[in-house]
């Protein structure tokens, strides 16, 4: 029970909820409210960002430096096909939604192909792929006017049931199947095994290209439903709403204790590394912190705990190295 | 210290008069449990050519990496020159002082530099001169090159990586041979992709530089090359010395039998003796592969079938072959497992504890979301590791706290459990010590009578004794299969030798062959794309080349030419530069606000800014974060700084940094001179010492660190060397559209990427080309003006770059895979 996977022992994701509860405190002297409707405040920024920074955590678990970054123009496409095809009523909603999905899934296979048959490395690949759903969007944007937002799903993202916003329990739910996903079944072993060594997991029967496509598809699926949900909740699509999730989507998953080069991840780390970074954003917010500061500060704070993270990975290795001979 | 009796040479009438340059005496090497070198004592002398022979892991590798520094012993002594050496400070750099060179059978070379940039890389004192020393450098290497092999003509102006397999031997060679102060020189398997004549052109160089005092010590599988060239023999046998003899004193069959050894493990004979039922065929092997033999090749259920051959003979591949089955004429019906001796690279998961590593082989086909138990793993895995002696009361310990003993009975219990038929064995006790491979033998025993059909690759020819029957490949093929009853080290030694004598030696040097040519042309794809865009845009409308319309179209082009070539010295580092874009931005907007307002606050802006490339290349090369992350990170700083210095598109570029392009010279359009100026320095970058060490950082970097050169300095180099493009890059969107924006510098990210890919760069091996990119960069900028041109609109300019990229990039792809085949 205690054996699978070897990263439950290491409950890396513990830091990041220590970050969490630290920033929550600050917050609260900062603004000088109760603390409870304050976290409850940014609870849906952290369920948007948690959807999409959970495909990022997917792809990133495959190994050898890959990484999605069109994950922000699929959250932006997403929001303007889900208003577009619905046309703000609720009967449209359906088609809506699987024609966002379907973007998303498209996208992650497109990515899959680009990475997996033409061997574009996933950071050249999916930056690409991004450009070219900019455009898209771009020309989505130039013919169509009244971004009305369907009742039902502004209803999703807008409501609360005893008090909890309706998408912060999608995005709970999300973090918990992708958890049990990631711990417990024989996807989850084959994903990790497939970014510990990609040699090794061939040799050992595992159809690798499936896997990583399946990492890819996920992460399209899951920024496409975010970007839907965003459009309800800010009422509309715009252009480069997406943006913030690109470097956010990386930051949590990493703060949260999964490892960059793949191998070993934490779903729940990803959902706390989420928190940490949106508190970091309401704390500047609050503190009245000009919009480019918060960007500087929220580089810094990724840059640093990488580094950080760097350095004593290197200890440990070096400890290990001695230990051996 | 040990001289020949015998002799009938002049080195060994100097070995005899001299004091030995190297003496190992009482030499113990020990990889955990195994012993690769054991006691060994030997000594050389000057004049002296030692022929060292062995089976594949007697342990020849080990000892010559004792002497060139780049392993320490574990017991024992070292002595140069009669001084001994303090074996804790001893390492490469200090054997390489001490006249120590090894030629490895892997060669050390950087493969995207020029011969002489490679005889640069290693020895940069020989030719300091800053201006010429390229040619100076060629000069050299060429006349080492024909000192060993005449007649010898490589292509001088050719990467490495583009010659046949030959000259870049004959360049190692010819490197170690000319390293000043030689004293030893090791090589290891130096002929194995020689031809004969240049096999002979070396022999005859050894025995020049031996008439000359150099010792050598020459470690061949072609045992005629050694009685040949040697005057002395060493043969080792499991990490010690079987025999130690003046050349005279042996024959190449005399050589084979010492080497394989004629006494017998009565216990391995007693294995054959016992007869198992064969099943049905599982597994075949035909075509080529098996031509030699007239028919293919059946394997049974219930079979232990031993492949052997010598390193690099083609095992691998038929291995990988069976294992995928039907590729190359390999063909099974059951299903496999595979067991690789190369625990690190092929076979453990290092995150994983012991049992999940068992476990993962048999969850590897299950249904994707079928819950794992970990309960009904264990019990399933608990009597498989007891077959195979395996403690289950290690199964929650990390794989990699086991011994390399205990990680490959994990492995192939992995393989047991997942209850395959046939189970492929590729040198599994690679690295175990002999009472874990009694074990194996046992477990492989009981697998084939339990039904499986058993294929083992073994380095060690010992274990074919466990084997039915053994295949012999040589040069790819199965040369000859050896019955029960003819098993025997010295069989098999036999037909692998003998067939790979007879073998023609058509290793030949050749030609350029078409992929070349796809890959000439993939490589100028910019220049190609800018003569096409320009002859697009030149039908359309004549003004396009008057100096007033190339004035007009030429304008954006040359930030966009900077900011390629700042991207470019990232890449030819293997890594790339995500904020290089918000980083132009942040510059342009400085230049237009504080550089205005007070210069002295502007130009500290912007020193500033390359202090944080200065900090990123410390953070990526000391902390070990992927410049991936690090430069994305860095982009948040730059557009946030940029952001709140200049919230909006606004303010106003200084005067002097608009006359800085405003002038021109009639008849030329200025954006040209600044381009073709930007261009030349960045060749001038890219072609002087610094850039050429840059690039063999990019490419192989232990080398050129094992080479002297220091990797943080470098990097910073080649950061500071990034930034400083950039930041020009930021200056000339400032002085040419006389405002900022740090919008601005958003797209340019992607258009440095493409820049660099049009340019014909590769993202990873440092092969980089400063006129490619600028014609990408060109190119990639016209873009945007000939689709207006056509009437398309600018949204599409992205979105078409990206294609661009991805086009080229898939193409490349293509053609290395057809390259492969």
């Amino acid at each position: 029970m205690n054996s699978f996977p070897a990263m439950l022992r290491q409950q890396r994701w513990i830091w990041a909820a220590a970050g969490v509860l630290i920033l929550w405190a600050a917050l609260s002297v900062v603004s000088e409210r109760a603390s409870l409707s304050s976290l409850t405040g940014i609870a849906r920024s952290v369920s948007f960002l948690t959807l999409v920074a959970l495909g990022q955590m997917f792809v990133v678990t495959t190994g050898r430096g890959n990484i999605d970054l069109s994950v922000a123009s699929v959250v932006t496409l997403s929001a303007f096909i889900t208003v577009t095809v619905s046309g703000g009523t609720n009967a449209g909603l359906p088609l809506a939604l699987a024609a966002a999905v379907a973007a998303g899934a498209a996208t992650g296979l497109l990515n899959a192909f680009l990475v997996l048959k033409l061997r574009i490395a996933a950071m050249i690949a999916t930056l690409s792929t991004g450009y070219i759903l900019a455009t898209a969007t771009l020309m989505i944007n130039r013919q169509v006017r009244g971004f009305d937002v369907a009742p039902a799903l502004r209803t999703v993202a807008t409501e609360r049931v005893l008090g909890v916003p309706v998408i912060a329990l999608i995005a709970l739910a999300a973090v918990a199947v992708s958890g049990i996903v990631l711990s417990r079944t024989a996807f989850g072993m084959r994903l990790a095994a497939v970014g510990q060594n990609l040699e090794a997991a061939r040799l050992a029967g595992i159809r690798t290209g499936a896997t990583i496509t399946a990492a890819f598809i996920t992460s399209g699926v899951l920024a496409a439903a975010s970007g839907a949900l965003l459009s309800a909740y800010v009422g509309g699509a715009f252009l480069d709403m997406g943006t913030p999730f690109l470097l956010q989507s990386i930051g949590a998953v990493v703060l949260g204790g999964t490892l960059i080069f793949g191998g070993s991840s934490t779903a729940v780390g990803t959902l706390f590394g989420a928190m940490f970074l949106i508190l970091i954003v309401t704390t500047m917010q609050v503190a009245g912190l000009p919009t480019g500061a918060q960007d500087v500060v929220q580089g810094t704070i990724i840059i640093a705990v990488l580094a950080i993270a760097g350095l004593s990975t290197m200890a440990q290795r070096r400890r290990r190295l001695a230990a051996e001979s | 210290m040990r001289v020949s009796l015998r002799s009938d040479s002049d080195g060994a009438v100097l070995a005899r008069q001299a004091e030995p340059i190297v003496s190992l005496s009482g030499v113990t090497v020990r990889y955990g449990p195994t012993v690769a070198v054991s006691d060994l004592s030997l000594a050389i002398a000057p004049g002296e050519i030692l022929g060292l022979v062995g089976a594949n892991g007697a342990g020849k590798s080990t000892l010559m990496r004792v002497l060139g520094g780049t392993t320490i012993p574990d017991q024992g002594t070292l002595a140069i020159g009669g001084a001994a050496v303090h074996l804790a400070a001893y390492g490469p750099k200090a054997a390489q002082r001490q006249g120590i060179r090894t030629v490895h059978q892997e060669l050390s070379l950087c493969s995207n530099l020029t011969i002489a940039e490679n005889f640069f890389i290693e020895q940069p004192e020989a030719h300091p001169q800053p201006v010429g020393w390229r040619r100076a450098y060629a000069k050299a290497a060429l006349a080492s090159i024909g000192a060993v092999f005449p007649g010898a003509r490589p292509d001088m102006t050719a990467e490495i990586g583009s010659l046949p397999i030959a000259q870049r031997q004959m360049v190692e060679i010819a490197r170690a041979v000319a390293s000043p102060g030689l004293q030893l020189l090791i090589l290891d398997e130096p002929t194995s992709s020689l031809d004969a004549v240049a096999s002979r052109q070396l022999r005859d160089h050894v025995r020049a530089l031996a008439a000359r005092g150099v010792a050598v010590i020459f470690i061949s599988h072609k045992l005629t090359e050694i009685v040949d060239v040697a005057t002395r023999v060493v043969a080792m046998r499991n990490g010690r010395k079987v025999a130690d003899c003046d050349v005279s004193e042996v024959s190449v069959a005399g050589l084979v039998e010492i080497m394989g050894g004629a006494q017998l493990e009565a216990e391995l004979r007693r294995a054959r003796e016992h007869v198992r039922d064969l099943g049905p065929v599982l597994a075949t092997v035909a075509g080529t592969r098996a031509e030699p033999l007239a028919t293919p090749i059946s394997c049974r259920a219930g079979e232990i079938v031993g492949i052997a051959a010598l390193e690099g003979d083609g095992q691998q591949a038929l291995l990988k072959d069976l294992f995928h089955g039907g590729r190359g004429g390999a063909s099974r019906s059951a299903a496999v497992a595979y067991v690789s001796g190369d625990r690190v690279r092929e076979g453990i998961f290092p995150l994983f504890d012991v049992l999940t590593n068992i476990a993962v082989g048999r969850t590897a086909r299950r249904p994707a979301f079928s819950v794992v138990s970990m309960e009904k793993e264990r019990e399933h895995a608990l009597p498989i590791s007891r077959s195979v002696k395996l403690d289950p009361e290690r199964f929650s310990s990390p794989i990699t706290e086991l011994s390399g003993g205990n990680q490959q009975k994990a492995l192939v219990a992995r393989a047991l459990a997942t209850d395959a038929d046939i189970l492929i064995l590729d040198d599994p006790t690679r690295g175990v010590d002999i009472g874990t491979k009694r074990q194996f033998y046992e477990v492989i025993r009981a697998a084939a009578e339990g039904g499986k059909l058993v294929i083992w690759f073994s380095t060690e020819d010992r274990e074919f004794e466990e084997c039915d029957r053994v295949l012999v490949m040589s040069q790819g093929r199965i040369v000859r299969e050896l019955a029960r009853e003819d098993i025997s080290e010295e069989a098999i030694l036999n037909a692998a030798f003998s067939a790979r004598a007879g073998a023609t030696e058509t290793k030949a040097e050749q030609g350029r062959s078409a992929g070349d040519w796809l890959r000439l042309a993939l490589r100028h794809t910019a220049l190609i794309g800018l003569v096409l865009v320009f002859a697009v845009m030149a039908a359309r409308n004549p003004i396009v080349i008057s100096e007033f319309g190339l004035k007009l179209l030429l304008g954006p082009a040359v930030a966009l030419v900077l900011i390629g070539f700042a991207q470019m010295f990232v890449v030819g580092g293997s890594q790339i530069d995500l904020g290089a874009g918000a980083f132009v931005g942040f510059i342009n907007v400085v230049a237009v606000t504080l550089l205005a307002s007070t210069p002295a606050l502007g130009a500290a802006a912007i020193l500033a800014g390359l202090g944080g490339y200065f900090l990123l290349a410390l953070i990526i090369r000391l902390c070990h974060v992927p410049a991936i992350v690090a430069t994305l990170g860095a982009s948040f700083i730059w557009y946030g700084t940029g952001y709140m210095i200049l919230p909006a598109p606004g303010g106003a570029a200084p005067d002097w940094l608009r006359a800085l392009t405003s002038w021109s010279i009639p008849g030329i359009p200025t954006p040209l001179i600044l381009i073709v100026a930007a261009t030349a320095v960045a060749i001038a970058i890219h072609r002087s010492r610094l850039g050429t060490v840059l690039r063999g950082f990019g490419n192989n970097e232990a080398v050129v660190e094992r080479s002297g050169w220091p990797a943080l300095r470098y990097t910073i180099y080649r950061y500071l060397i990034a930034g400083g493009f950039a930041a020009s890059a930021g200056l000339a969107i400032a002085a040419s559209s006389g405002a900022g924006d740090i919008n601005a510098g958003g797209t340019y990210t992607l258009l440095s990427v493409a820049a660099v890919v049009l340019g014909g760069c590769q993202l990873i091996g440092g092969v980089i080309f400063p006129l490619g990119v600028a014609a990408g960069a060109v190119t990639l900028s016209l873009i945007g003006a000939l689709l207006g041109n056509l009437g398309v609109s600018t949204d599409f300019n992205a979105s078409i770059q990206g294609l661009l990229m991805i086009a080229v990039l898939g193409l490349g792809a293509a053609f290395l895979r057809r390259d492969e085949r």
